[in-house]
């Protein structure tokens, strides 16, 4: 099975913004430019999330996300501010393939994840889990990386699994945006505390990186931001270094 | 000759958006089926699927598309869930019916690895004909949890970390693949060109 090269854009209606530690934000262009030069590039995944919308309890703002859909044609993950199924039912009519979710379902209320995935599809719902490392373990964050929520990351992991979602969505408060490393630790424990899917994101700055969670983790996924938005590394260039490197990715 | 496809449009959520689009990059014509009588209207049909296998049995009929899909002999090209359901039966949220177009089961894929099985994998083509010509090796994106289990109408087997799974089948004007085409760049164009190609 090949491994997911995905691209991550972090979006700020309506321009995609590159949150350094989850904080201060660049903008780096729009959703449906930078969307179709990464699938042009090879990507085989693009992930779309409003990054402030749930924070600032507003609501998921539409019309970028059918924009960007139509740029691709390949699977597209959205989220942000998502609160209820009705929200699910929006975003798989505006052309997404997957809905993320975190903050409803880990402060208000978990069983939207098994509304959503009884009604759509478990592989339809994916979960964002962003973790801090908090002595030997790691607590959920949610509002991107800025309320505390006091749950253990990984039994959360396994009850979003028992809950029906198809896929995990693995961010790190600590690594995001920094671009020296990913928490493998943290890597290797999700992935293997799970019998679904886990994409990893936060920490890519060189490609090495990339190679590195992967041959440490074995996620089935890797969510890149910074490492395209700045680095003008194409999505292609990091395949051919992993398939160089013996790892099995897509053409 | 008219070549128009008629994607059918049935309950809550679905990928229409991105079905239709993906037949108008391949040169195609297509409108979204949402009532029982506009089957006349089309000369092609694709079934799109989200969601479970029950659930989409039960769409099926309160939208009265039921009746329409037994008497159809126009080609029909089922996706992911849309091909699980040409099936006999089902078992996902219980037993249910499916079309029984195919004499199929469709059970939990039998793995032991990550399930869903997503991401791109490539076909083993095991039946010349014409949806798949050209497309031996391609790879397509897949999205699933079950998989259909049947012995005599297969057009391509995939393998997923040591198990090898029906991913497209064929029975005369029945078509059902279990990837999706309109997620697979190229390749899936190519496949939806071939759709198109196929004389009735």
């Amino acid at each position: 099975m090949t491994v997911r090269i995905i691209a991550k854009l972090d979006v700020k209606p309506p321009f995609v913004v590159k949150p350094v530690h989850f904080e201060g934000l660049r903008k780096v262009g729009t959703p449906p430019e930078l969307a179709k030069k990464y699938y042009v590039q090879g990507a085989d995944e693009v992930v779309y999330i409003d990054i402030v919308s749930s924070l600032y309890q507003r609501d998921i703002v539409f019309d970028e996300i059918e924009k960007t859909a139509n740029k691709l044609y390949i699977p597209f993950g959205v989220g942000g501010a998502v609160r209820s199924v009705k929200d699910f039912s929006k975003l798989f009519h505006m052309g997404a393939d997957k809905v993320i979710i975190n903050t409803f379902a880990v402060q208000e209320d978990s069983s939207i994840i098994n509304k959503s995935a009884e009604i759509f599809g478990g592989q339809a719902v994916v979960v964002n889990i962003e973790a801090k490392k908090n002595g030997d373990s790691w607590e959920c964050y949610t509002d991107c990386g800025r309320v505390q929520s006091g749950r253990d990351v990984l039994e959360w992991a396994q009850d979003v699994e028992k809950r029906g979602a198809g896929e995990i969505l693995l961010q790190s408060v600590d690594k995001d945006g920094r671009k020296n490393g990913f928490d493998l630790e943290l890597c290797k424990k999700v992935v293997a505390s799970v019998n679904i899917p886990v994409v990893v994101a936060s920490g890519a700055g060189k490609v090495e990186d990339i190679r590195e969670v992967i041959e440490y983790a074995d996620p089935s996924g890797v969510a890149i931001a910074s490492l395209l938005h700045y680095d003008n590394i194409a999505i292609s260039e990091i395949k051919e270094y992993l398939r160089s490197s013996g790892i099995k990715v897509s053409r | 000759m008219s070549n128009l496809i008629g994607v059918v449009n049935y309950g809550v959520a679905g990928n229409i958006h991105s079905i239709k689009k993906t037949i108008e990059k391949a040169g195609g014509e297509s409108i979204v089926i949402n009532k029982p009588d506009q089957f006349n209207n089309v000369d092609k049909i694709i079934l799109p699927g989200v969601g479970s296998f029950k659930g989409a049995m039960q769409e099926l009929k309160n939208d009265g598309f039921l009746e329409q899909l037994g008497k159809n002999k126009k080609p029909i090209l089922g996706i992911c869930l849309g091909m699980q359901i040409l099936s006999t039966v089902g078992f996902e949220y219980g037993k249910t019916k499916g079309l029984n177009f195919i004499q199929a089961e469709v059970r939990p894929i039998l793995v032991d690895a990550k399930v869903p099985h997503v991401g791109f994998n490539t076909i083993d083509i095991v039946s010349e004909n014409e949806l798949l010509n050209g497309l031996e090796d391609e790879e397509f994106y897949f999205m699933h949890s079950f998989e259909v289990v049947n012995y005599t109408n297969i057009l391509s087997l995939t393998e997923y970390e040591g198990h090898k799974f029906v991913s497209s089948v064929q029975k005369d004007n029945i078509y059902g693949v279990q990837f999706h085409p309109e997620k697979s760049r190229d390749s899936g164009i190519k496949l939806f060109k071939n759709f198109i190609n196929i004389k009735r």
